[in-house]
C-alpha cells in the first residue's frame, strides 16, 4: 500500500491535457465496443429504478416516459460509467489522502447547487444529451446534436456565469 | 445476457479509470467554460479541445470504415434549449455531470447534494413529459427533418460520408484543425499575458472545480 501511496501519480496533480488525451484515447476503444462515453443517460436510467423502488413497478410503468422513452433497466450499460467513476475517484482519493467529507459553508451555496442541479437534471431530459456526449461523443462523431448542444451549452454557462458572478459580487 | 455483462464490464472499467485521471488531476468541463468566461484562465479548456481533437480524429477514421458505436437519434431545437438549462445549471452547482461523480467519490456532500437533485429535476421532467409532447419519444423518430416538431433529422460524419462520396476522415481532419486553431488562438492569448505578466499569474490559474469550495478565492478573482 505505501508503494502505491508513494506513487508520483498518487502525489502530484497530473496536467489535465495529459488526463484528458488518456481518456480519449480510452474513449476510442469503448467507442468501438458499447458507445461513447457519456453520463446523462445512465443517471436518467438509476432516477428511473430509484422511483421503481419508492413508488413500486407499476406506478413508475403508468408515466408514459418511464414506459415509452427509458424502461427502468439495471443492465444498461450507461449505470456502471455513472458507478465507476465514483469508485475510480474514491479509490483514488483514498490512496492520495485527499478523502474527507466536505460540507457547503452558506445557505446561498446549498440554494446555487440545489437549483443548479434541479437545471441540470431537467436540461439533461430536455436535449436527450448530456455535457459529456456534447464534448466527448457527438461532437467528435461530428453529430449535428453536438453543434446544437456547443451551442447551448457556452450561452447557459455564459448566463450561468454572470448570475455566479453578481451573487459572488452581492 | 453475457454480451450485457461485457457490455457494463467495460464501461465501469473504463469509467474506474476515467474517474481516477479525473480526480488526480482536477479536470472539470465546467471550469473549461467558466473560467474562460469569467477570469480568463484557460487550464481546463485546453485539456477538453485536445481531448476533442483526438477523439474527432479517432471516432470518424473508425467511421469511415463502417466501425464504432456512433449515437443515434433525431436532433432540434431540444439540444440548445435543454444545454442551455443544463450550462446554467452546472456553472450554479459548480460542477458538471463527471464532476459530481467524481467529487462526490472524494467526499464532497456539495457534489452529492446537486447528484439528488440532478436526479429529481429528471424525475420532474418526465412526469410532465407525455408521447404527445415535446421533445419527440425516440421511437417516433425517423432520421429525416420533422419542422412542425422543430427536429432536424439525423446526420454525423457518417451521413456525410455516404452523401457526398468523401471519406468521413476528411471531415474530421477539417473538425481537428478547427478545433487546434481554438487551441491555437487560446496558446497566443496566453504567451501574450505571460510576458504582460510574468509566468507567475499563469501559475495562478483557478485550479479548484469544487462544488463553491473555493468560492472565496473565486470571489477575489470576480472582484478583481
Amino acid at each position: 500500500m505505501e508503494a502505491i501511496r508513494n506513487m508520483e501519480f498518487f502525489n502530484k496533480t497530473l496536467d489535465p491535457v495529459i488526463a484528458l488525451s488518456a481518456i480519449a484515447i480510452l474513449d476510442i476503444f469503448l467507442f468501438l465496443v458499447v458507445g461513447a462515453w457519456t453520463v446523462g443517460g445512465g443517471e436518467t436510467m438509476m432516477t428511473g429504478l430509484f422511483a421503481q423502488a419508492i413508488m413500486g413497478e407499476d406506478a413508475v410503468a403508468r408515466i408514459p416516459f418511464w414506459s415509452l422513452v427509458f424502461k427502468p433497466d439495471p443492465g444498461y450499460w450507461k449505470i456502471y460509467i455513472s458507478l465507476g467513476m465514483l469508485c475510480g475517484s474514491f479509490v483514488s482519493a483514498v490512496i492520495s489522502r485527499e478523502f474527507y467529507l466536505r460540507f457547503p459553508r452558506r445557505l446561498s451555496e446549498w440554494l446555487m447547487i440545489t437549483v443548479g442541479g434541479l437545471l441540470m437534471g431537467i436540461g439533461i431530459r430536455l436535449a436527450f444529451v448530456c455535457n459529456v456526449s456534447t464534448f466527448f461523443g457527438l461532437t467528435p462523431e461530428m453529430n449535428m446534436g453536438g453543434y446544437l448542444s456547443i451551442t447551448g451549452i457556452i450561452a447557459g454557462a455564459w448566463v450561468g456565469s454572470m448570475i455566479y458572478k453578481k451573487i459572488l459580487e452581492g | 445476457m453475457d454480451s450485457v455483462i461485457a457490455e457494463d464490464l467495460a464501461a465501469f472499467l473504463f469509467a474506474f479509470v476515467a474517474g481516477m485521471l479525473v480526480q488526480r488531476s482536477r479536470f472539470c468541463n465546467t471550469a473549461a467554460l467558466r473560467d474562460a468566461i469569467l477570469f480568463k484562465t484557460y487550464r481546463n479548456t485546453k485539456a477538453l479541445l485536445v481531448a476533442m481533437i483526438i477523439l474527432t480524429l479517432g471516432f470518424t477514421t473508425f467511421m469511415t470504415f463502417g466501425a464504432g458505436k456512433p449515437m443515434k437519434f433525431d436532433v432540434g431545437l431540444n439540444q440548445v434549449i435543454g444545454l442551455f438549462l443544463f450550462g446554467i445549471g452546472m456553472v450554479l452547482a459548480g460542477a458538471c455531470t463527471v464532476s459530481t461523480w467524481v467529487k462526490s467519490g472524494e467526499g464532497n456532500v456539495g457534489a452529492m447534494w446537486a447528484l439528488l437533485f440532478t436526479f429529481v429535476g429528471m424525475f420532474l421532467f418526465s412526469l410532465s413529459w407525455s408521447a404527445n409532447f415535446w421533445p419527440p419519444a425516440p421511437t417516433s423518430m425517423t432520421g429525416d427533418p420533422n419542422l412542425p416538431a422543430l427536429q432536424f433529422g439525423y446526420s454525423n460524419a457518417a451521413t456525410l460520408q455516404e452523401k457526398y462520396g468523401i471519406p468521413a476522415i476528411v471531415f474530421g481532419a477539417i473538425q481537428a484543425l478547427v478545433l487546434y486553431a481554438i487551441y491555437r488562438a487560446i496558446r497566443r492569448k496566453e504567451i501574450a499575458r505571460e510576458n504582460k505578466h510574468g509566468a507567475h499569474a499563469v501559475e495562478q490559474e483557478c485550479t479548484s472545480c469544487d462544488a463553491h469550495a473555493s468560492l472565496p478565492e473565486a470571489a477575489d478573482k470576480a472582484v478583481e
